[in-house]
């Protein structure tokens, strides 16, 4: 029983990770109507420029702006990409998914080749930070738990100020109907500059969370959480946070149990047959789209 | 008469030109030796892939400044595979038709899918830092620098649980990755026949958190743990152990193509007083081994060399031995036959000194050479036994 | 010819067919990601048949075609009217199920690989002459009132219906016959190469496909030979040192194709004006 209540836990840390990503990845189709498959790796960057900062400072305060500021910058630069794709009324998801693939590969070549020499790196203790719970099988890192509750916390936030404040209200008609808002006087530019800038302070939260919960950071680490992100998406719904957090959550504990149970491997596998079930009886997915 | 004289003087030019040809018959032909190196640099054993690609070069670079190989320096092209086989192809592609000889490929499936392709072509490949099993395949144009496997593993990890006879059951973390799961079944054999009950898991190539094997492992209840995996995943799951309370660190073994820097990085303290074994000698005080670990230490950060890392610098080596000893000259006319000396002498050669010892090969198989266990301390690597 | 221009040669055309897979069903709209999971399927039973079964090489490519058509076929059920998304997450499940099934079976050679696939006679003359046969056929439909139709529901699917198209129909039409293309590159680069690793059929080659397709042009058949030539095969006769960045210059020139020419390089307009300046020419 302990066992399985330590993977249980594992499950829970694990699937933090998916939700912070999915959550990212869903602002940006709420907001921005793109589908970023590069958000994973924007993360994984960012966990290097404060692994950088760390290695020549050891400021810890330092090291965390560093990995806010390069989060925004890589999101910002990637606005004018994507504005150009939607500039075409109807919403291309192909071209947005296609561009920020080939986005995505370049910043992996460039991990790949250029930070110490592609090989992983590894983030010192007084970052990490020493365990909070540990009895037994069961053991909970500070990184673990901040993850956790900040991925909690984080979908609140943004459910709240999307749903439920007239400024959400407008985000989301903008991101709906260009042309109507411009029509009706919305600032559509500064809003869309307005919500990758939130992405990309998101996302330089979620790299230091990750740092601290993973130890580590590796040029393939994006990679092999990008398709999986994007998978929670569609099975929750596309753009449903919520839905979102309930999906990367269960995901999580699916994959510990799998793998604590099963051979490694198949863990991948129950992950995506499971999601592929589901899409196939619900298109919409299981929380239903929050776009269309 | 002056017909006679002019046959004399027409003989005479003749067999001039004819001995200056036999003359220079066994002069060098090309400016420089280039040998090809087909590595992982990238992918995930780019960490491995480094250090070989240094010691290639640093071997290159003493000879050249030692006069090079017959005068002529010699320059090292690497050619990066990652671990695919179709890469390897493609890259042995570029240099099936002139090379000499080529050294590599390193990764199992790379040397599975490329070197039959030189084969074909007749190009002998060195492929020096496999086990002797994916090397034999392929005989005789290529060579094995270990003997057989299970000659070879098996003694290791029958000291390793000779020295903590306490452990009565292992939990082996086995990652599914070319030659290492052959490996692994070496590793069980060794502790089985010390009475010592083997489990294994299976560690998926992109597992990003440990926390669930680690569980799963410890719910098995062993007294003793083997790392069959990259160093990068090794040292995290070593981390997650001593998380969880793991004390004996001696009961903790990890093979040796863990032993490369991202090991230390990424495992820092947690790693002090940990087992690991590898194959190169620590009393080895030859000057040029001095020389070698001074310079490896220079440019990495002050860690020692690699469990690989002389391997292709005495690979290196012994092409220049092939070379001198043949009079091989590098002319494009003659490539087939000097390819075949090339391979004949390697596989055959007596008494080479490489850095750490001096061996024989016979038929493209060495005689034995030996492993050696460490104990982590202070992040230095302290002998505690060895095999010969 | 030398070695490495064989090389080069080969896996450029082998490039073309895998490309010419994903090219038919997105005539349509559907980016159809099972065609790297058939090309799996297909490359591993050519090993199979060939190595452990002595199949000669005809009788294995003609199954391998009609296996990948049939897969295709049966899926394509499935998939019937879904959103593009989901015909996106269905070959991506596909692709990584068949993978994790590969590694697992010491048969197939596990994760080490499956080896030692005889070389079949004149595989690079069997090669070209596929792709001309698959080109041919491609052609045919393009100039056709199918290619027709599959451009009215490229451009608007409900038009389509009010026209009396079924794009459900067409859609499984050309999945199955993108099953039957896949099905032959798998197999072809089965017996060119010799060798196969279960991590070649992943998301990896996916992205160098739709970097292929998007930069080459995705609305004819041409544009995918020449960028297929040009990215699948130049960085073969490259020096290593620049063909290691090829992911780089494969992301950076996707993204670049993406926000000044979104159709690609070759397009329906550049070809005819193309052609126009040659009758133009030759008058």
């Amino acid at each position: 029983m302990e066992i399985f209540l330590a993977q249980i836990v594992n499950g829970f840390s694990l699937g933090s990770i998916y939700v912070l990503l999915v959550t990212g990845f869903n602002l940006m189709l709420l907001v921005a109507r793109i589908i970023q498959f590069a958000y994973p790796q924007f993360v994984v960057l960012s966990m290097y420029a404060s692994w950088i900062v760390l290695e020549k400072t050891g400021n810890v305060f330092l090291a965390a702006l560093a990995a806010i500021i390069t989060s925004i910058i890589l999101n910002l630069l990637s606005e004018p990409i994507f504005r150009r794709i939607n500039n075409i009324e109807k919403v291309d998801i192909n071209a947005s998914f296609v561009a920020s693939m080939g986005i995505s590969m370049v910043i992996v070549e460039i991990m790949s080749h250029s930070i110490n020499n592609g090989f992983p790196v590894s983030f010192p203790e007084y970052w990490v930070g020493k365990n909070l719970i540990s009895f037994g099988y069961i053991s909970l890192g500070r990184g673990e738990f901040y993850a956790l509750t900040g991925g909690v916390v984080l979908v609140a936030i943004f459910f709240y100020l999307l749903y439920h404040t007239h400024y959400g209200r407008v985000f989301r008609a903008i991101a709906e109907s260009r042309k109507t808002a411009k029509k009706v006087g919305l600032a559509v530019f500064k809003s869309s500059i307005l919500s990758y800038l939130i992405a990309g302070v998101l996302g330089g939260i979620i790299a230091i969370l990750f740092s601290m919960l993973l130890g580590s950071a590796s040029p393939w680490l994006g990679e092999s959480v990008a398709l999986k992100v994007l998978a929670v998406s569609i099975t929750a719904g596309l753009g449903n946070l919520k839905g979102g957090l309930y999906v990367g959550l269960s995901l999580g504990v699916l994959e510990s149990l799998a793998v604590g149970y099963l051979a490694g491997s198949w863990a991948n596998v129950i992950a995506f047959v499971l999601m592929l079930l589901v899409v196939l009886t619900k298109p919409q997915g299981l929380f239903g789209t929050a776009i269309e | 008469m002056r017909n006679l004289f002019k046959l004399f003087i027409f003989t005479l030019i003749a067999l001039l030109i004819f001995s200056g040809v036999s003359l220079a018959e066994n002069e060098v032909v090309v400016d420089k030796w280039t040998i090809p190196f087909l590595n992982s640099v990238t992918g995930p054993i780019a960490s491995i892939g480094e250090y070989m690609s240094w010691s290639a070069e640093y071997a290159a670079a003493e000879i050249n400044k030692n006069g090079g190989i017959r005068g002529k320096e010699v320059e090292i092209k690497i050619y990066d595979t990652g671990v695919e086989p179709d890469k390897g192809i493609k890259q042995m592609s570029k240099v099936v038709d002139d090379a000499l000889v080529v050294m590599g490929p390193v990764a199992e499936s790379v040397i599975m899918g490329a070197v039959p392709l030189a084969a074909r072509n007749g190009l002998f490949s060195m492929p020096v830092s496999t086990s002797y099993e994916y090397a034999n395949k392929y005989f005789p144009w290529t060579l094995s620098w270990y003997p057989p496997t299970d000659e070879k593993l098996p003694p290791i990890t029958q000291l390793w649980a000779e020295k903590n006879p306490e452990m009565k059951k292992v939990v082996q973390f086995v990652e599914k990755r070319a030659a290492w799961p052959g490996m692994a079944d070496a590793h069980q054999i060794g502790l089985e026949n010390k009475n010592v009950k083997v489990e294994n898991i299976e560690v998926p190539k992109n597992m990003v958190t440990f926390d669930s094997l680690v569980v799963k492992a410890l719910s098995k209840n062993p007294d003793g743990i083997l790392l069959t995996t990259n160093s990068d995943k090794a040292a995290k799951i070593i981390k997650k152990l001593v998380d969880r309370g793991w004390e004996d660190k001696e009961n903790i073994l990890v093979f040796s193509s863990a032993d490369d820097t991202p090991l230390y990085t990424t495992g820092g303290k947690s790693l002090e007083g940990i087992s690991i074994y590898n194959y190169i000698n620590p009393n080895t005080d030859n000057q040029r081994w001095l020389k070698f670990k001074k310079a490896y230490q220079d440019d990495h950060n002050g860690k020692n060399p690699g469990s690989l890392a002389t391997n292709y610098y005495d690979a290196v080596y012994m092409i220049k031995e092939a070379i001198e000893n043949k009079n091989i000259t590098g002319d494009p006319a003659k490539l087939k036959e000097e390819r075949k000396m090339i391979k004949n002498y390697t596989r055959n050669v007596n008494n080479f000194n490489g850095i750490q010892l001096t061996w024989d090969m016979e038929n493209g198989v060495p005689d034995s050479k030996g492993a050696f266990l460490f104990k982590i301390v202070n992040g230095e690597k302290k002998l505690i036994g060895e095999i010969n | 010819m030398s070695t490495t221009f064989n090389y080069f040669i080969g896996f450029s055309l082998i490039y073309v067919l895998m490309t010419w897979s994903i090219y038919l069903p997105y005539r349509v709209k559907d980016l159809h990601f099972l065609s790297v999971a058939i090309m799996a399927v297909t490359a591993y039973f050519a090993g199979v048949a060939a190595v452990n079964w002595g199949w000669p090489f005809y009788l294995v490519l003609i199954s391998g075609i009609l296996l990948g058509a049939l897969i295709s076929f049966l899926v394509s059920f499935i998939i019937g009217d879904v959103p593009t998304f989901t015909v996106v997450i269905v070959g991506i499940t596909f692709i990584f199920i068949i993978k994790t099934i590969i590694e697992n079976t010491d048969y197939l050679g596990g994760t080490m690989g499956f080896f030692a696939i005889p070389a079949a006679n004149n595989i690079l003359v069997i090669i070209a002459i596929t792709t001309i046969i698959v080109g041919y056929i491609l052609f045919m439909i393009d100039h056709s009132q199918l290619g027709r139709a599959a451009s009215v529901i490229f451009e608007d699917k409900n038009m389509a219906y009010s026209l009396g198209i079924k794009p459900k129909k067409i859609g499984q039409l050309f999945q199955t016959i993108s099953g039957a293309i896949a099905g032959s590159s798998g197999v072809l680069y089965a017996y060119f190469t010799g060798s196969l690793f279960p991590d070649f059929f992943s998301f990896h080659l996916v992205g160098t496909l739709m970097t292929i397709l998007f930069i080459g042009g995705y609305s004819t058949m041409w544009g995918v030979v020449f960028s297929a030539l040009f990215l699948g095969g130049v960085p073969i006769l490259l020096p290593s040192a620049v063909s290691s960045w090829k992911t780089l210059i494969y992301g950076i020139l996707l993204v670049s194709i993406i926000l000044i020419k979104p159709d690609g390089l070759i397009t329906r307009k550049f070809l005819w004006k193309s052609k126009n300046k040659l009758k133009e020419m030759r008058k």
